[in-house]
């Protein structure tokens, strides 16, 4: 348990060095997504079926979007980590950690959680800045309805990454991940029941009504909340398991590294 | 150390690739502080057997023990003891300094850093890093790069270590001090390693030992002593202008104890090995059936590229 800590350590410092060494990076991509969300809010009556979530307001929207590029992030921290190390040939000396691939890439997640919540706790008050609303911002509720939510994302990631090892042509086409995890983020999880199954979808309707409804993790039901956490378990595990078949099949193909 | 028993490797057709059988039915062991050099010619299966010690590639059938541990079958302990260098340059992060790289890569290895701060301090000053330590990875030269790479593997304590072509693509230089590195290394702690590398001066510096692989298979597994020995005999090294024509050139590794050494527009060697002075007349009579200029022709001392050549060659067991 102690060596899984500080795998945890070792990843949260890495993070951290590279954050803050290549600020202005950060800061870059910070400002793109910034711009997006002024041509989305822009554009807001040609969109208006994709703010589905909570109603058709900009509260809702702005919800939508930031928590998008919340599990776009912790999506790409699985499946790009999986592409560029294999790329870059550090790939392999994850592979041959002890602690096995699993434990170092949740170490890499929980490093990475971090990072990501400095982006999009930034974005939000920029997004909510434009637009002047307020939005309740309950962060005891709001924890673990995000972690739940995630939980779907990385198990995307484990997939598309996994399946980009093994088929590496594939991967200009994952660029519509980004398109899946909108819709995923947009359909109406809170009316149509079956739609809670599907990964993030769930927990998406939940966060809205926290945010734009002020609802706390008690009016949301705990086993409401319950059911969203198992229902991403589920996808981190489906995730998981894609991704290992994919594994074996590109440890006896010999593609582990090679790009 | 490492044990090794009849490993194949076949890799799976791909579309428009058939299947290829990289290595066949290989075994070996390796004694703990031998340090042994796997050599072969271009796609003789050296990386790939590499590979399969790190686990990172599944053997089709064979077993490899480390440390008496199952590779196969019990992956994460045997990899306790086995660490690697795959890719010269490419296996550290380039974006973190060499401090930074060898903190990390000892707690992905399981190992606390603050305990081995002390240890990471001696392997930046060992391999002349101290003053790049704060310098990030993708600043510094090729060879510190690579020293960073194998400081990286040695720090992980493990009993093994595997360096696929350490001095590929350095100067004279650099090579030469990596190769005196591994040399000492060996010496102080008794640590157990395979290299693979094309350049004979790493073999003929710093192995013990040497495994010749050709076609996934082995084809020689001596000492290098034993081998240079073997073909301790009269060598001649003859350089022509120009380029043999293709019927000169079969007819000459036609000839036991003929290989070729150069061959590039303007100049072609080709060297002899002389059992019976009969040949050289021989070789001569070819080269000049052509009216081809010899150059020069020099008694060659006898190294270890010109063994390495000859074994390829005739594929002959050695010893
Ligand atoms: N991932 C792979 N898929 C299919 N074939 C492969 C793969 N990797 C290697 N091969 C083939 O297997 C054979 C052995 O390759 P390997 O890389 O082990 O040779 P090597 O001895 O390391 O050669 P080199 O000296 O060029 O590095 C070669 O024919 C090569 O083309
Ligand atoms: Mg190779």
């Amino acid at each position: 348990m102690l060596k899984k800590l500080l795998l945890l350590q070792a990843f949260l410092k890495k993070e951290f060095i590279v954050f803050r060494r290549y600020w202005v990076n950060s800061l870059g991509s910070m400002i793109t997504l910034y711009v997006i969300f002024l041509l989305v809010i822009g554009g807001f009556q040609g969109v208006r079926a994709w703010a589905g979530v909570g109603g058709d307001t900009v509260e809702g929207l702005v919800v939508g979007y930031v928590l998008w590029l919340f599990m776009l992030a912790t999506y790409q921290d699985v499946s790009h980590t999986l592409r560029s190390e294999a790329q870059e040939g550090t790939l392999e000396q994850l592979y041959m950690s002890t602690h096995g691939l699993g434990w170092v890439m949740g170490a890499k997640v929980v490093a990475g959680f971090f990072t990501n919540l400095v982006l999009v706790v930034v974005l939000l008050l920029a997004a909510l800045a434009t637009t002047g609303v307020t939005l309740n911002v309950d962060f005891l509720s709001l924890l673990p309805l995000v972690v739940g939510t995630l939980l779907g994302s990385v198990g995307i990631g484990f997939a598309i990454g996994g399946i980009t090892l093994v088929l590496k042509r594939i991967d200009s086409y994952t660029q519509m991940v980004q398109f899946l995890l909108i819709a995923l983020v947009a359909v109406p999880a809170g009316r149509v029941l079956w739609m809670r199954l599907l990964p993030c979808s769930y927990g998406s309707a939940l966060i809205t009504r926290v945010m734009v409804g002020g609802e706390s993790l008690v009016q949301l039901g705990l086993w409401n909340v319950a059911a969203m956490f198992f229902v991403g378990l589920i996808h981190l595990l489906l995730g998981f398991g894609v991704y290992k078949i994919c594994e074996r099949k590109a440890m006896l193909a010999g593609m582990l590294g090679h790009y | 150390m490492i044990r090794v028993e009849s490993l194949e490797k076949t890799y799976p057709s791909r579309k428009g690739h058939p299947a290829v059988k990289a290595v066949d039915g290989i075994s070996f062991s390796v004694q703990e502080g031998e340090l042994l050099g796997f050599l072969g010619p271009n796609g003789a299966g050296k990386t790939t057997t590499v590979k399969m010690l790190c686990g990172l590639i599944k053997p089709n059938s064979g077993q490899i023990f480390i440390n008496g541990i199952d590779l196969v079958h019990r992956r994460i302990p045997a990899l306790a003891e086995v660490s690697a260098v795959l890719e010269g340059n490419r296996n550290i992060y380039w974006r973190l300094t060499p401090r930074e790289n060898l903190e990390f890569f000892a707690a992905l290895r399981g190992q606390s850093p603050a305990r081995l701060r002390a240890d990471i301090d001696h392997y930046l000053e060992r391999f002349n890093l101290g003053e790049k330590r704060d310098v990030e990875a993708r600043k510094l030269s090729r060879g510190m790069q690579q020293k960073l790479a194998i400081a990286v593997a040695l720090i992980s304590q493990s009993k093994v270590v595997l360096l696929d072509e350490p001095t590929l693509g350095l100067d004279v230089q650099a090579s030469y001090e990596i190769r005196q590195l591994l040399t000492e290394i060996v010496k102080e702690q008794g640590r157990t390693i395979i290299l693979t590398t094309h350049d004979m001066n790493v073999v003929q510096d710093t192995c013990q030992r040497v495994i010749i692989v050709n076609e996934g298979k082995i084809v020689a597994d001596d000492s290098v002593h034993n081998l240079l020995d073997l073909f301790r005999v009269r060598v001649y090294s003859i350089t022509i202008q120009g380029q043999l024509t293709p019927s000169q050139r079969a007819s000459l590794l036609a000839m036991e104890g003929v290989v070729m050494e150069e061959e590039s527009p303007d100049r072609t060697s080709i060297s002899v090995r002389l059992e019976d002075s009969q040949i050289l007349y021989e070789v001569i009579g070819i080269l000049e059936s052509n009216h081809s200029i010899i150059e020069s022709i020099d008694q060659d001392q006898n190294n270890f590229e010109r063994v390495f050549l000859e074994i390829v060659k005739g594929g002959s067991q050695g010893a």
